[in-house]
């Protein structure tokens, strides 16, 4: 499972900075040296083999089951009023972004980034047979297969498409837990939470030992395996993210809860070799069932607030042209509200790709607010494995994104 | 030297022929059993009892054990010492204390509006909420209602973890382990957050729940837990309502707690609300509001009638599905996370067998072959609160430290008692490992064997840095407007949505009933000791007569690990430790080995090894 390359033979100094070796001279200093050898590994590929190695997918979970309805009004649409007649926004309170459309008041984020044409709609996403578990839908989307029990994620997938074997570094989760998208065959993902703990206490004398991994014996005990194998990638990877993370400063305001954005954008400002990353803003926050209005809103500004940011950010590091951001839940809310000022789980929803090569707009069908399924739910208009498609194959240039998601979904023209 | 090393080890062997560590050393190798011995749930035989398995299996029913413990189970058969573990009740475990309340809540906390939000609509309606009235006139009347709004929150919380306290304390004093690891386990499959039910009572009551039925029925487990004011809060019982029902107990309750996904149908789920319309709690009690409940005919699972809550869920008990489901949820808990469909058949008749009575499942696994399979020993990777505490218990120490403090260390790696993430609990097996958290458990380790010179109570200290900029500012006399305005984003940069948002109601200034609220609360709420563990690991090695660092290794090794490490691992620690004493000599070097020892105990502790149980 773990990486074997060597390095490439033509190592500069940009190449090394991308595996964080330079600026790295104080920890090599304080005797940390022995293990660097491994950060080969980290070395950026140079030879392209069909994909674009510059390019960067940022993908954000809202889970929970982000009320899509009430995060985009369609204010348009009597039905909508008709539907949620106490918790739907009136008009004069949306920031319209055209004569149909308006984003919550909490979105002022989204607002201006849609208006600077860096956000794509997707509208209806969803996909057949929708499950309304929070946990059984998730994992559909994880693995972008539903009701099929795939076992790795979509990310996962495609990084073993990209660079079969596996890669060090190739994925970065920022989570407390692995999420299922990255669960990969070939590749270790690297999930930490806090940078500054992401990192081996002990003495000086201790650290031989603590740069030696046993080799996992295969088989006999695959827990064990598995351990070591983690191991072996908190080894490869937690030097360069403390010392990103060290090196990293931004004026730039993410609000009350960045989640987790600075840390990727300090990630991508070392040049990270990682192309896939992957956080969630935690905890099932979006499952409004009760009282949702301001809970809602002050949800959606902590997104919106965390996403312009890092949008920002990116333009600051002069990255912006290399990244792109996906935002998704597991599921929509139903139409009709319930009778505690909140929603119940529902069905299709809102997806977001934002970033600076994004070209802006609406993508896909509104779904219809009058012609429900038999639980009042919206019926999808967009598989949602489009929007993955897009991401694939437009933004990363990995041509087979049929094989990797189980079927030919067209992807958007939503990149300039 | 090697002459050396020879004769003191021919001189202890001569001197205690019957010395523990010759004689355990002899036993662990019964380790797991025989590859066949997978999947067949047949009893191990009194001749195929060893230290090593009895090791196992309180790692299992319980949270490891020290080196005697572990002897005590040995001395007896494998079906005395499971009958032990599982039928506890006789055992007499009075040393333990019930939990010392700090007296927090008083009456106008009930009920407890659902937000800030709708507390000062209360009290802007009613002129009082949570027990303070508005003041008459002046400038932020409603301030004294925000303040206690903050108060109980923060009270509520400080005193959930007073609570954690309190049971990670038990787990390691407990005469009966099997009750706290079941307990947990309950906590985790019926998965209630204080970030939502903001009442550590409610908390607490559960908790007992979760005991007092730990190895019971399963069946009366579930009636209660649906009558459990914290679940009842949790998920949202208060407005599930005749004529306006709210599926999110219902749902839970059949694809979480009992069926599992995929056996019951949308429709099912929507009769079940109707059927628990109604069950309320009034603070601490479970009430019937039956003008609320919906007693009319429900169509359920294929059968019809006018059920209420207990007979839908004796309904649910009813299906295979549920047996099913919970057989193999206690075996992925217990034993190891895959099992055959035919393994879960079989434990399934059982627990059926048995009309959901656990004690019969319980002792079938901990005394199969399956259970001292190689699939099942040493395959198991322990959640945060097994290596916390097994950790403890194997280091000797008698209470948790508050240095490093509990909660802090379970919630860096990944399991904040009374804090599950969502509904669904913690996710076990592999997900508790990732390269990050990996690098946290090595770290706690060394937080407990050399513990920080620094630390900081995070119960006497406001982490959030805009509360400490708010005290400062109150202290040096400026205005409540003044000292709440938010002091980062300064600078010149566009200050994001919610910092701008930030309140600005001129009846009350939530930072500063945030802040205010943080002062109350910590009055109140008693301290946690903070005292770091007393270990002695020179006194392990003296009383074991050791000799040699191989010696001191391989005891460390046998009491920590329950797999054993390489040969090349096991050979760098004993020449680090070599390295460390200046000598292979444990004699020469009595006089100053803890240090060391620690050392080596901490990279013992690293081992990606350690982590399995």
């Amino acid at each position: 499972m773990r990486s074997k390359f060597s390095a490439p033979q033509d190592v500069t100094r940009r190449d090394a900075l991308k595996a964080g070796l330079i600026g790295m001279g104080a920890a090599g200093a304080l005797g940390l040296p022995p293990f660097f050898a491994r950060a080969a590994d980290a070395m950026v590929k140079r030879h392209s083999d069909g994909h674009n190695d510059n390019r960067i997918l940022v993908v954000l979970e809202l889970s929970g089951g982000n009320d899509g309805l009430n995060t985009l009004v369609p204010y348009g649409d009597d039905a909508y009023y008709r539907q949620r007649p106490t918790i739907g926004i009136k008009p004069d309170k949306l920031l319209k972004i055209d004569d149909h459309f308006g984003f919550n008041p909490g979105l002022v984020g989204f607002e201006r980034l849609y208006k600077d044409g860096k956000m794509a709609v997707a509208h209806g996403c969803g996909y057949d047979n929708p499950s309304f578990s929070h946990f059984t839908s998730m994992a559909y989307w994880h693995t972008a297969a539903p009701n099929s029990g795939e076992e790795y994620g979509w990310l996962g997938r495609l990084a073993d498409a990209v660079r079969p074997g596996g890669a060090s570094n190739y994925i970065v989760n920022i989570d407390a837990t692995q999420s299922l998208a990255v669960r990969s065959r070939d590749h270790v993902p690297v999930v930490f939470d806090d940078p500054d703990k992401f990192a081996r206490e002990g003495f000086h004398s201790q650290q031989p030992l603590f740069h030696h991994v046993a080799d996992a014996n295969g088989a006999a005990n695959p827990s064990r395996d598995f351990l070591l194998n983690i191991a072996q990638s908190a080894l490869d990877a937690s030097a360069l993210v403390r010392q990103a993370w060290t090196d990293y400063r931004s004026p730039i305001d993410y609000g009350i809860v960045p989640l987790d954005l600075p840390k990727i954008a300090a990630l991508i400002h070392a040049d990270m070799p990682t192309r896939l990353y992957y956080t969630t803003f935690r905890n099932n926050a979006f499952d409004t069932h009760v009282h949702q209005s301001n809970l809602h809103q002050r949800l959606l500004t902590y997104a919106a607030d965390a996403v312009a940011g890092f949008m920002a950010d990116l333009e600051r590091i002069g990255r912006a042209d290399d990244v792109v951001m996906l935002l998704f839940s597991e599921f929509g809310r139903r139409v009709p509200e319930n009778t505690s000022l909140g929603t119940d789980h529902g069905a299709a929803g809102l997806m977001f790709t934002i970033g600076k090569p994004v070209k802006g707009g609406h993508y896909g069908q509104f779904p219809s607010l009058t012609e429900l399924d038999p639980g009042d739910n919206l019926i999808y208009t967009t598989d949602f494995r489009r929007v993955y498609a897009t991401a694939i194959d437009s933004w990363l240039g990995y041509k087979d994104a049929p094989a990797l998601l189980g079927g030919d979904f067209k992807p958007f023209d939503m990149f300039a | 030297m090697l002459f050396h090393v020879l004769l003191a080890g021919l001189v202890a062997l001569l001197l205690t022929p019957l010395s523990p560590v010759a004689d355990a050393a002899e036993r662990i190798h019964l380790g797991p059993g025989p590859v066949d011995w997978q999947g067949d749930l047949s009893p191990i035989a009194s001749s195929e009892w060893s230290y090593d398995r009895a090791a196992h299996l309180l790692e299992r029913a319980g949270f490891g054990g020290s080196p005697e413990e572990i002897e005590r189970l040995a001395a007896m058969t494998p079906a005395e010492a499971v009958r032990h573990l599982v039928h506890y009740e006789s055992i007499d475990n009075s040393h333990l204390s019930a939990f010392d309340e700090s007296n927090v809540h008083d009456p106008g906390l009930v009920p407890f509006p659902p937000s800030r939000p709708a507390t000062t609509q209360l009290a802007k309606e009613n002129g009082e909420a949570l027990g303070i009235k508005v003041k008459p006139s002046g400038n932020r009347r409603l301030q004294p209602v925000v303040n206690k709004f903050f108060y109980w929150l923060r009270a509520s919380m400080l005193e959930t973890r007073r609570v954690s306290y309190w049971w990670a304390n038990r787990m390691l004093a407990t005469q009966r382990p099997l009750e706290e690891k079941m307990a947990l386990f309950w906590h985790g499959h019926f998965a209630t957050s204080e970030a939502k039910v903001r009442d550590y009572r409610k908390m607490l009551l559960q908790n007992e729940t979760f005991r007092r039925h730990a190895t019971g029925n399963f069946r009366d487990l579930v009636v209660a837990v649906a009558q459990d004011p914290a679940m009842l809060y949790f998920l949202d019982a208060g407005v599930n309502i005749k004529g306006a029902p709210n599926e999110n107990f219902a749902r839970e309750i059949m694809e979480l707690f009992t069926m599992g996904v995929g056996n019951y149908s949308e429709q099912d789920i929507r009769e079940a609300a109707r059927a628990f319309t109604g069950w309320n709690s009034d603070d601490l009690t479970f009430v019937v509001n039956t003008g609320q409940h919906d007693d009319g005919s429900k169509s359920f699972l294929g059968y019809e009638g006018n059920f209420d809550g207990v007979q839908v869920i004796d309904l649910i008990m009813a299906q295979p599905a549920t047996a099913e489901f919970m057989a193999a949820k206690l075996y992925r808990y217990l034993v190891r996370q895959e099992l055959s469909p035919e393994l879960r058949g079989d434990l399934a008749a059982i627990l059926r067998g048995s009309e959901y009575e656990m004690k019969p499942l319980l002792e079938t696994l901990f005394l199969s072959r399956d259970f001292y399979s190689p699939a099942s020993m040493g395959t198991h990777i322990k959640s945060p609160t097994e290596l916390v505490v097994s950790t403890y218990k194997k280091l000797g120490v008698d209470d948790v430290p508050g240095i490093p403090d509990f909660n802090l260390v379970v919630t860096a790696l990944g399991q904040e008692l009374f804090w599950p993430p969502t509904v669904a609990g913690w996710a076990h097996g592999r997900s508790w490992v990732t390269p990050g958290l990996l690098l946290e458990r090595g770290n706690f380790a060394r937080a407990v064997l050399f513990p920080d010179i620094d630390f900081i109570a995070r119960d006497r200290y406001q982490s959030s840095l805009m509360l400490r900029e708010v005290h400062a500012r109150i202290k040096q006399g400026f205005d409540i407007s003044s000292a709440t305005l938010p002091g980062y984003g300064d600078g010149g940069m566009m200050m994001a949505e919610s910092n701008m948002m930030a309140d600005r109601d001129e009846d009350f200034n939530t930072r500063y009933g945030s802040y205010r609220g943080w002062q109350m609360a910590i009055e109140r709420v008693k301290p946690l000791p903070r005292h770091t563990a007393r270990i002695s690991l020179s006194a392990m090695v003296m009383d074991a007569g050791l000799r040699s660092t191989e010696e001191v290794v391989d005891y460390f090794l046998q009491r920590f690990m329950r797999v054993p490490l390489g040969e090349t691992e096991r050979e760098l620690l004993v020449t680090f430790l070599d390295g460390e004493l200046g000598t292979s000599d444990i004699q020469e070097a009595e006089t100053y080995l803890e240090a060391s020892l620690r050392m080596l105990v901490h990279l013992i502790m690293s081992q990606p090894e350690y982590q399995l149980g």
